[in-house]
């Protein structure tokens, strides 16, 4: 099992070409010159290498535009690095944003089988879940209505369901969901600790430093790009604590 | 807790040219219901919010006829016998044609938000988008038929022989769809480009000319009439009026050979996809 790890990075780094990239990313990435090289390319992150053994958790901490999310997406295999070596093995879910794919002309049933099959899950056991997936998201009398037709709370709270309705061997998490009101905000934390158990690796990227500590196991943080700090998390939180306290 | 599968998901090494094309090809195969939805959705989204709801996909094309009918019928007065009849035959599966190419040449680049969340085959984009045009073409012959009922004497067993002609129209609309799609999400100038271009072709194509006027009015101008010639299109389109016009056997050898050149172009094409697609998400 040491031998393969759910998950590997080794010296991995991912460029932005910022003439292609959109506005958005583009004002981002002001002020942050050293982090482009000699090509005009600005390096996301770099030189990042890692390793999750199976049961552990890890947090990923840093300010803003630190690199964090480009590092989740490149986990989930939605970007490709430019450099250095990446290895995820099993089942990845991945909780990055909620109700993608939803197609609004759609009831809920058939969002919930067009995304099972964007997510390569075959439809016979996608159908098995949809009962489970339209009681957990309890959008009620709506099931039959397109997608169009639901309030934001009610999207998010299907996207959610289906999102957390497949059983990963690798959980990646953006942010602590806040989706809905309170009582589904209980229940989908209880979810995602559920889910949490049953993981063989996870990370998870947040600012709630509280909730890392709580749930991770180990903990790296990210300033610009590169890893600056890496250990249990308790170490490198607190130590992120102090070092955030300085600077104000 | 199981033990861990050990089957990379991400990092999978590189493969060749050839392995990269069998990847995409078993892919489409797989995620043909993820085609089958995506061309259906969006199938539907098209009737939604309007009065006559889809009835539009058989309205419409029965528009396009009749404001053709009147421009060249009328306006340039060039009918054939059973005029309508000849325009549609030509213009139903140029309209397929069409709407594949300027929906696919659009399809990656709408769906950059879902590419941002979910890993999945982004091929199947173009290909749904090809799917859902196909809908679109298959409802446009119950105007068709409509026509038969004016011009009864038209009709033949030939009509039967529809699928081996749309098969060979397909063969060339996916290479197109494919390779465009993939260059629209860097060039965005490709999806405005595209249009006019598709206006243009279909001008030089024997949609609303029978073949035979097109190439007499370019008798002095080299260029069209080799572009004519070697415009797969043009055969296509000479083939749907032969069975739905004229009632008579297509040039079937002709066909053929128009049908295989396609097979390099559509390797081609998804070469070129699978070179661009890493990235997609990170100009999305």
């Amino acid at each position: 099992m040491a031998e393969h790890p759910p998950i590997l990075l080794e010296n991995l780094g991912v460029s932005f070409d910022l003439r292609r990239s959109k506005k958005r990313v583009r004002r981002s990435m002001v002020g942050q010159v050293q982090r482009l090289d000699e090509n005009g390319k600005f390096w996301a992150v770099r030189n990042i290498s890692l390793r999750v053994e199976s049961g552990e958790s890890l947090a990923v901490i840093g300010a803003n535009g630190a690199g964090k999310s480009t590092l989740l997406k490149v986990l989930a295999g939605i970007i490709s690095p430019d450099e250095g070596k990446i290895e995820v093995r099993g089942r990845i879910a991945t909780l990055l944003q909620l109700a993608a794919g939803f197609n609004d002309e759609l009831n809920a049933e058939e969002n919930i089988l067009l995304v099972g099959e964007f997510l390569g899950i075959p439809s016979s056991q996608m159908r098995g879940k949809i009962q489970g997936i339209l009681d957990f998201a309890d959008i009620g009398d709506f099931a039959d209505s397109p997608v169009s037709t639901y309030s934001s709370g009610m999207r998010a709270r299907l996207g959610f369901a289906v999102a957390t309705s497949v059983e990963p061997d690798v959980l990646l998490l953006d942010e602590v969901l806040s989706t809905g009101d309170a009582a589904f905000r209980e229940k989908s934390r209880a979810r995602i600790v559920e889910l949490m158990d049953k993981a063989h690796a996870i990370v998870y990227v947040t600012h709630d430093l509280e909730s890392a500590a709580k749930f991770c196991t180990k903990a790296i943080e990210i300033e610009e790009g590169v890893i600056v700090a890496a250990g249990p998390a308790q170490r490198v939180i607190d130590a992120y604590l102090k070092k955030m306290e300085k600077k104000k | 807790m199981n033990a861990h599968p050990s089957e990379l998901t991400v990092g999978r090494p590189r493969r060749g040219a050839l392995g990269s094309i069998a990847d995409s090809l078993t892919a489409l195969v797989k995620r043909r219901r993820l085609i089958w939805y995506l061309a259906n959705s969006s199938l539907r989204s098209k009737g939604s919010s309007s009065l006559f709801g889809n009835a539009w996909l058989i309205i419409d094309p029965a528009l396009q006829l009749a404001i053709y009918y009147i421009l060249v019928g009328v306006i340039l007065r060039r009918p054939e016998p059973a005029f309508p009849l000849f325009l549609f035959a030509a213009i139903l599966p140029w309209r397929w044609f069409t709407q594949a190419i300027s929906s696919s040449t659009e399809s990656v680049r709408r769906m950059g938000k879902v590419m941002q969340q979910i890993v999945f085959p982004q091929i199947v984009l173009p290909v749904a988008s090809i799917g859902a045009s196909f809908g679109s073409f298959v409802l446009g012959f119950i105007p068709l038929m409509a026509l038969y009922l004016i011009y009864p004497e038209r009709i033949t067993v030939w009509i039967l022989a529809l699928p081996a002609v749309m098969f060979v129209q397909l063969l060339w609309t996916i290479p197109l769809a494919i390779t465009l799609s993939a260059l629209n999400v860097f060039y965005g100038d490709i999806g405005n480009l595209v249009k006019h271009f598709l206006r243009l072709a279909f001008y030089l194509s024997p949609a609303l000319f029978s073949y035979d006027k097109l190439l007499k009015a370019a008798e002095n101008y080299p260029l069209v009439v080799q572009i004519l010639h070697v415009n797969p299109l043009a055969w296509v389109l000479i083939a749907y009026r032969d069975l739905l016009y004229y009632g008579r056997a297509p040039d079937w050898f002709g066909l053929v050979v128009v049908g295989t050149l396609s097979i390099p172009f559509t390797l081609l094409s998804i070469y070129i996809f699978n070179r661009l697609s890493p990235g997609f998400a990170k100009v999305l």
